[in-house]
């Protein structure tokens, strides 16, 4: 019965900029995000160099910390999420009864980083097994439980 | 950013390779762990080969997380919602300044759900430990080949749980396998050592140096690692170092009645009043008023009135004679058979 270790996180040393309120910041930046159906995006268009697809924004129309104070807790009641121009769903923000662990397997490339000043390359190469490591511990998430409806064009 | 959030909105976008992550649902006690200064190491032990690049993403047939000290079984639960892991990123589209964006990286389809394993290791050390029963000096069984270490490994359960089932059963490590001693053997591994307390006046009450009772059973021919088992077993918690044992009062007056009656269970019952005889002559002079049949609550029956038998006997799963004592803290095991026997 093979044994897989299961890292602890480490925070990343520069943490990306974060748009959403600081209560769904986390140290790594990961968040999540449920919603009732999918997301259809068109194939990537091969003369875009971009590996991502804008699909729309995510509003928090009553998150105001200037005004009401970081304390407020009412924004969370509210969310839209704008996909496209037609299209918005209404949502809100939870906190999860059991919060998440997100699990990734760890990069063989991360483990040439040397965390823990040890060097893996070489002589542990082969020893070195698959490893699983804990990205981010998510306490929140934002919840679309409602179909969307459609909304005309500016938002 | 305000505004961003506010009126103009967090941009949102899709990766166009979506990773495989997993969402682990994380119960009180093991986030209250991971948040503590210094959280332990954490482990998954799967029935998959970890070479496989397709354990992780299949459907686990069997795998379970464990902490030093606990264990529990991961269950898959599909979600009736999309869920996404998102990322905030810089991203930049069609030539226009970078703008700090939320972006899904990831979807699962389905969580982990964390279930404790409270199934104690002694039930899987039964079935992998081959008995060592020594019956007129000899031992007639063939060993694993496994180390103690070999043997935890293949037991789904943490290292903790693993350690305290090894003591729990007396398990040793001899001649290249691990083994588990029949109750007869114990008994007379335990008469020896008493026996040599006695005539080289060595405290088993008190602090004496293991060496000293090692010693005086060097001609026996028991594997040190067995008197070794034993003395660990009966010792105080805390004195179980540097070479000194002292022996646990209370858990030595249960373990030799318990031997007792478990070395007895291929044969005729006891007489009640034999035993009683029996289990003093066989404890230490010191403690020899402290037998009293209340010891052995829910561990003997009285077929008759004068007669008692171990509780393990007419047990369907503890085949007669062969099975090694399971020690003291055993108890709810022995609750278990009860049960099953008053159906």
């Amino acid at each position: 019965m093979p044994q897989i270790p299961l890292h602890l996180p480490t925070p990343p040393s520069q943490p990306p900029e974060n748009p959403l309120p600081q209560l769904l910041r986390t140290p790594s930046g990961l968040a999540i995000i449920e919603l009732q159906g999918t997301i259809n995006t068109p194939p990537p268009s091969s003369s875009s160099s971009s590996s991502t697809t804008p699909v729309g924004k995510l509003v928090f129309p009553t998150y105001k910390p200037d005004v009401y104070g970081e304390d407020d807790t009412k924004w969370m009641k509210r969310v839209y999420f704008y996909v496209g121009e037609n299209q918005r769903m209404t949502g809100e923000v939870k906190k999860l009864g059991k919060p998440f662990a997100v699990i990734r397997r760890r990069e063989r490339g991360d483990a040439d980083v040397v965390m823990e000043g040890v060097d893996v390359e070489g002589e542990g190469e082969g020893l070195v097994g698959e490893e699983l490591e804990i990205a981010e511990i998510v306490r929140w998430k934002i919840v679309f439980a409602m179909r969307p409806e459609p909304v005309t064009g500016d938002a | 950013m305000a505004t961003q959030q506010g009126e103009g909105g967090v941009p949102f976008s899709v990766a166009h390779d979506l990773r495989q992550f997993r969402l682990l649902e994380l119960p009180a006690e093991l986030l209250e762990l991971l948040d503590s200064p210094t959280p332990p190491p954490l482990s998954i032990k799967s029935q998959a080969p970890p070479a496989s690049s397709g354990t992780f993403n299949a459907k686990p047939a069997y795998a379970v997380l464990c902490t030093p000290s606990r264990t529990y079984q991961l269950r898959q639960v599909q979600t009736s919602n999309s869920v996404f892991i998102t990322q905030a990123t810089l991203e930049a589209h069609e030539d226009e300044i970078p703008v700090p964006t939320t972006c899904a990286i990831a979807s699962c389809g389905a969580t982990l759900e964390l279930h404790p394993a409270d199934t104690p290791a002694l039930r899987y050390l039964e079935d992998v430990l081959p008995i060592y029963d020594i019956v007129d000096g000899e031992v007639d069984a063939s060993g694993n080949g496994k180390s103690m270490a070999d043997v935890f490994k293949d037991i789904p359960l943490s290292e903790g749980q693993c350690k305290q089932g090894w003591e729990e059963v007396f398990a040793f490590e001899f001649a290249g396998s691990s083994w588990m001693p029949s109750a007869n053997t114990l008994l007379q591994v335990w008469t020896a050592v008493n026996d040599a307390a006695a005539s080289e006046s060595v405290p088993l009450h008190k602090q004496f140096l293991t060496d000293d009772i090692i010693n005086a059973l060097d001609d026996r021919g028991y594997p040190e690692s067995l008197i070794q088992a034993i003395l660990t077993r009966l010792g105080y918690d805390d004195q179980k170092d540097a070479g000194w044992s002292c022996l646990d009062r209370s858990r030595t007056m249960m373990f030799v009645g318990e031997t007792l009656l478990e070395a007895k269970l291929a044969s005729e019952d006891y007489l009640i009043a034999e035993f009683l005889g029996v289990w003093k002559d066989s404890v230490p002079e010191l403690w020899r008023e402290d037998v009293d049949l209340h010891t052995l609550e829910g561990r003997y029956n009285v077929p008759s009135d004068k007669t008692i038998r171990s509780s393990k006997r007419g047990a369907k799963t503890a085949p007669a004679a062969s099975k090694a004592s399971a020690g003291s803290s055993s108890r709810k095991w022995h609750e278990k058979f009860g049960r099953a026997r008053k159906k």
